[in-house]
């Protein structure tokens, strides 16, 4: 990830308000004075040693820092993780994918992850069985006091606090109802979230940065090279390759816990058993810890963390292209997928296979497996218009393409897939409706507007179109998209080519970008240029269809913002500036790096006005950090103090939230 | 050249000459330009005499009815004129209104920058005024102007029509972008691609699926059923049908999408043909002209172009969240509420995170910096944004110091 200095600032001051000053102070000299040795981050901080090892300590616990010790040198070398960094903005946003995709426990779990930092599993274990006791405790005092109170309640041996519980008479115990009830239940979460690969094992080298590793990795390989040295072609695409494959070989270890796991038998099946009444019908506690070993660290997986983001994010983009019946349909496909899928995007070195079969096969997904995934509630019969069968064309929905759009399909949509061309000639299979089954109107009393007043033949009754085949008609939309949503890769398989359709959703972020600054005008002399390349001032106007006053103000409005840029082609050798051309274009690169950089800096600007509103109510805010007062804000804080901090609190809640809302906007551009 | 020796010859040769005028319009159009070769084979001089050809040829170049010019093999060649074009040339005073009207004629529906003709007649800047004022006042000739190049002072003659590249096409209307007539029918086209190229639903539910009629009830069935009863099957009433639920909660209008692989998706000859059916303007509208009017809604992003069995039809983007006001609703709204302006078409766009918050449209953004003149911390903007300050009747350009 290219640093910037907007970046840098803000990852600073991310930390300073999660963390603190001193860690941030540390982080910042890291930054900017690049990878330092204690003694020199002393030197450029001021700080003593002992202050020192604290910052470098927190934030190494947070997975914030790299470091690295080169051979013979007797000194670590700290570098600045600035993706984790940023990462630490979407915190509420992955706590909040965790609660909707594996209940509240697990995000309890996560949140305690989260706030600790890399855990060793038996401290979380303990950590969490003090906290049961505790409430037992106070649960058996209320019990003692009120002996009808909820006594059916048996904790410690349900599975799970049932959530519908009986409103308690003290608020205090309702507050701290705990979701964790016993050991088992939270080693099963922990189970769980290995196993979606949330949670990975930290291990040695999870503190190298990636160049270092990279570095290790070649100079070894080198070694085993005669004389140290790559010498021809053929020698050397075989250096990339097992450069490539021991980089694989050090990312999978990370995922060493959730193989464990599996090879234990721990895996899906048997901890769906845990999960339920098992441990009610007395399965023995212990059997659990055959998983993982306590002494295991584990931390947050961002990668998949933003997989997930990710799927949310195209659902989104999904319901506002086709509704939301279809992205309900296109989220059901993206979780199935996304199992085997542990980042966004490849790297370039990674991820490189020297030859075409070593590389790994497409992930696909059959109609069956959807229809399986779907939840029953959906209506999928809603969200798709209806019309006659003769009016849809089977062989160009049901068109199978085989291969992957070749890297320019995204940009001129009309390029012809390879492949498909034969499907245009047998046309005249569109004249047998008959033969359709597929496309039978559905007639459930839904009437067309455009004279397509569906009713079915025989008696006027609703004829039952069965599921899968409605599922299939939201998938074949899906494949239909310019947007490139959907790959219909064999009969009945399906798969996403994700890098199209990111490039398509970030053109997508862009171009709203650009049409909330510059207007709808600004957005078609854009995606003019985009289309057309580089054109001249009499060219832009004929086609936009504008006057020549307004489309040059409009034109130097946008480049003022960065969305547009010109280029001077003199006539002739003189370079005369009156008799030159001016080129108008458009370059997606550069403007996708200037809405980052407003992006960070919009970010910074709101932590800022952060920073003064709670300067400015500074007299309140330390109130409420008085011990007497924490937890009691309601009852011991005068009414105008009261008044100040829910306005204050609403602000953060705004400012917070804005920046939540630009971070996907950032994620969209820079991560996805 | 030999001179006509008698009277007889010469009307002789009147006859040939109105012969061969015939003929030549007989065979092309005023632009076909004729070789002599071509002359001569038309056979109208008897003997084909060359001669007797070149002296009838110089008589129909002085009525003005040839027009002789170069062809590119250095050849000379001649195209005729109607006697009406060639009557306007005798009725001309002098030699320099002449050649002043003949580079206008000539220049046809482009017309020609009076600079042009300067140059290429070298006649002086009074003449050609003088010339040109009195083409003017006779009705030859008019003035124009070319859209590309709305600066130059143009004429053409006064009986021809600007052609396109001059006007500019339908959407130009003296020589000014048309925006208001463009907007109506672009309107237009988009209603129609939203109307044809999603669904609209009423937004009714879909019924409750209910068994059907003269089903076979639980008592009935096992037990064998007697002819009687099977022949008065038709007569007997139908058991009372389950009473119908109660009609489900009115969704919301909406536009749908298509199915994948829907053939009417509109064309851009649909599209034509619509508007030119409807008789929405005067204007010929071509294809061209409505697929240039598409570009633009394409490039709005509206519709988005589809191919479906490589039928380039276009349908309408976003179709969920398209209003479901009828045109002509929509059209009366606003002519009863002219003051609200015209709307922009379709759905509003999708926001964006950046520019929600102040930073990105704030006018300052480049200076603004903790420490600086103008700083996060004292922004007007963000205050107004968190509603801790009223608006200000006019936004000041800058933070206050």
């Amino acid at each position: 990830m290219l640093v910037t200095a907007p970046l840098a600032e803000f990852c600073t001051l991310t930390i300073d308000e999660i963390y603190g000053e001193l860690p941030s102070r540390i982080y910042a000299s890291l930054l900017m004075r690049g990878r330092s040795t204690i003694q020199q981050l002393a030197g450029d901080t001021g700080m003593n040693p002992r202050q020192l090892r604290h910052g470098l300590a927190l934030l190494l616990q947070h997975n914030l820092l790299y470091y690295h010790l080169d051979a013979g040198s007797p000194h670590h070398v700290y570098e600045a993780n600035v993706e984790h960094a940023y990462n630490l903005t979407r915190t509420g946003k992955i706590l909040q994918m965790v609660e909707e995709g594996q209940g509240p426990a697990a995000k309890d779990v996560m949140q305690t992850i989260i706030l600790t930092g890399q855990t060793r599993v038996g401290d979380l274990i303990d950590a969490y069985q003090k906290r049961i006791d505790r409430v037992n405790r106070i649960k058996e005092a209320l019990k003692a006091e009120d002996p009808f109170g909820d006594s059916t309640e048996s904790h410690g041996v349900n599975g799970d606090t049932p959530p519908e519980n009986k409103p308690k008479p003290n608020p205090q115990s309702s507050k701290s109802d705990p979701l964790i009830t016993s050991t088992v239940q939270l080693k099963a979460i922990i189970c769980k979230l290995v196993e979606a690969e949330l949670l990975i094992s930290v291990h040695k080298t999870t503190f190298e940065s990636p160049e270092d590793l990279l570095a290790t990795i070649e100079s070894d390989i080198k070694k085993t090279y005669p004389g140290g040295e790559v010498k021809g072609n053929k020698a050397k695409a075989e250096y990339k390759d097992k450069v490539a494959e021991a980089l694989r070989k050090q990312r999978s270890e990370s995922r060493s816990l959730k193989r464990k796991l599996e090879q234990n038998g721990l895996s899906a099946k048997r901890r769906k058993l845990f999960d339920g009444a098992a441990s009610a019908n007395g399965t023995p506690e212990g059997e659990m810890d055959i998983g993982i070993d306590p002494q295991q660290v584990i931390c947050l997986n961002y990668e998949k963390c933003l997989v997930e983001l990710r799927n949310r994010r195209l659902m989104q983009f999904a319901a506002e292209s086709f509704g939301t019946t279809t992205s309900f349909v296109y989220a059901s496909v993206l979780n199935i997928l996304s199992k085997n899928i542990s980042r966004c995007r490849d790297d370039p070195i990674i991820d490189h296979y020297e030859k075409d079969d070593e590389r790994p096969a497409p992930l696909v997904v059959t109609t069956a497996q959807i229809l399986d995934a779907l939840r029953t509630s959906l209506d999928l019969s809603s969200g798709l218009g209806q019309v006659d069968a003769e009016k849809i064309s089977v062989t160009a929905a049901e068109k199978i393409t085989e291969h992957a759009p070749r890297k320019k399909f995204f940009i001129d949509a009309e390029a012809e897939v390879d492949g498909d061309a034969s499907s245009d000639e047998d046309e005249e299979e569109d004249v047998k409706p008959s033969l359709d089954l597929d496309y039978r109107p559905a007639t459930n009393g839904v009437n067309g507007v455009n004279g397509t007043h569906v009713t079915n033949g025989v008696n006027g009754t609703a004829k039952r179109v069965d599921r899968r085949t409605r599922l299939r008609q939201h998938l074949l939309l899906l494949s239909e998209s310019t947007q490139g949503f959907l790959r219909h890769c064999a009969a009945d398989e399906w798969t996403i080519d994700f890098v199209p359709l990111m490039t398509n959703l970030r053109q997508a972020e862009i171009d709203a970008t650009i049409e909330n600054t510059a207007g709808r005008e600004g957005i078609r002399l854009v995606r003019m240029l985009r289309a057309k390349g580089k054109l001249d001032e009499k060219a832009v106007m004929s086609v936009a269809l504008m006057r020549k006053a307004d489309m040059l103000k409009k034109l130097a409005e946008m480049h003022k913002h960065g969305f547009v840029q010109t280029q001077e082609v003199p006539r002739e050798a003189k370079a005369d500036v009156k008799k030159s051309f001016f080129l108008w274009y458009f370059d997606g690169a550069m403007t996708l790096e200037r809405v980052l950089d407003v992006s960070y800096k919009t970010m910074i600007h709101c932590l800022q006005v952060l920073d003064m509103l709670r300067e400015k109510d500074q007299h309140v805010l330390s109130l409420i950090k008085r011990s007497d007062v924490k937890g009691q804000e309601d009852d011991k804080l005068r009414k105008i103090h009261q008044e100040k901090l829910t306005q204050f609190l609403k602000l953060e809640r705004m400012l917070l939230g804005q920046i939540q809302r630009v971070d996907d906007l950032v994620a969209v551009l820079r991560d996805y | 050249m030999a001179a006509p020796k008698s009277e007889a010859e010469l009307a002789k040769l009147a006859i040939l000459k109105d012969e061969l005028y015939e003929t030549i319009k007989d065979h092309g159009s005023e632009t076909r330009t004729f070789s002599q070769a071509d002359l001569k084979d038309l056979g109208v001089i008897p003997g084909n005499n060359t001669m007797m050809l070149l002296n009838i040829i110089q008589m129909l170049t002085n009525e003005k009815l040839l027009v002789g010019l170069q062809l590119p093999g250095g050849e000379i060649g001649w195209r005729w004129r109607s006697r009406e074009d060639a009557k306007k040339y005798t009725s001309l005073p002098d030699e320099a209104t002449m050649l002043v009207y003949s580079e206008i004629d000539q220049a046809g529906q482009d017309g020609v920058w009076i600079r042009h003709i300067k140059l290429r007649t070298n006649i002086q800047d009074a003449t050609l005024k003088a010339c040109i004022k009195f083409l003017e006042s006779k009705g030859f000739i008019c003035p124009m102007t070319n859209v590309e190049m709305p600066n130059r002072k143009m004429y053409i003659r006064a009986d021809l029509k600007p052609s396109e590249r001059a006007t500019g096409g339908p959407w130009f209307t003296d020589g000014e972008l048309d925006e208001a007539f463009i907007k109506v029918i672009e309107g237009i086209i988009f209603e129609y691609i939203k109307t044809h190229s999603a669904y609209f639903s009423r937004g009714t539910a879909l019924p409750q699926r209910q068994p059907k009629k003269g089903v076979v009830t639980a008592e009935v069935r096992g037990v064998k059923r007697t002819a009687t009863d099977i022949s008065n099957d038709d007569a007997t009433p139908a058991p009372p049908a389950v009473k119908a639920a109660p009609p489900p909660p009115k969704k919301k209008e909406m536009f749908l999408p298509m199915p994948a692989g829907y053939k009417k998706y509109p064309t851009v000859n649909d599209i034509t043909e619509f508007i030119i059916n409807q008789r929405v303007s005067t204007a010929m509208l071509g294809v061209a002209d409505i697929q240039a009017l598409v570009d633009v809604l394409v490039f709005d992003g509206l519709v988005e172009p589809i191919k479906v069995n490589n039928r380039k039809g276009y349908r309408v983007v976003r179709p969920t969240m398209q209003d479901t006001m009828s045109y002509a609703k929509r059209q009366q709204e606003r002519e009863s509420h002219p003051e609200l302006g015209d709307a922009d078409l379709g759905p509003t766009p999708l926001s964006s995170a950046v520019t929600e918050a102040p930073c990105g449209k704030c006018p300052v953004f480049e200076l603004c910096q903790e420490g600086g003149p103008v700083a996060p911390s004292t922004c007007v903007y963000f205050q107004e944004w968190l509603g801790l300050k009223e608006k200000p009747a006019v936004a000041n350009g800058t933070a206050p110091p």
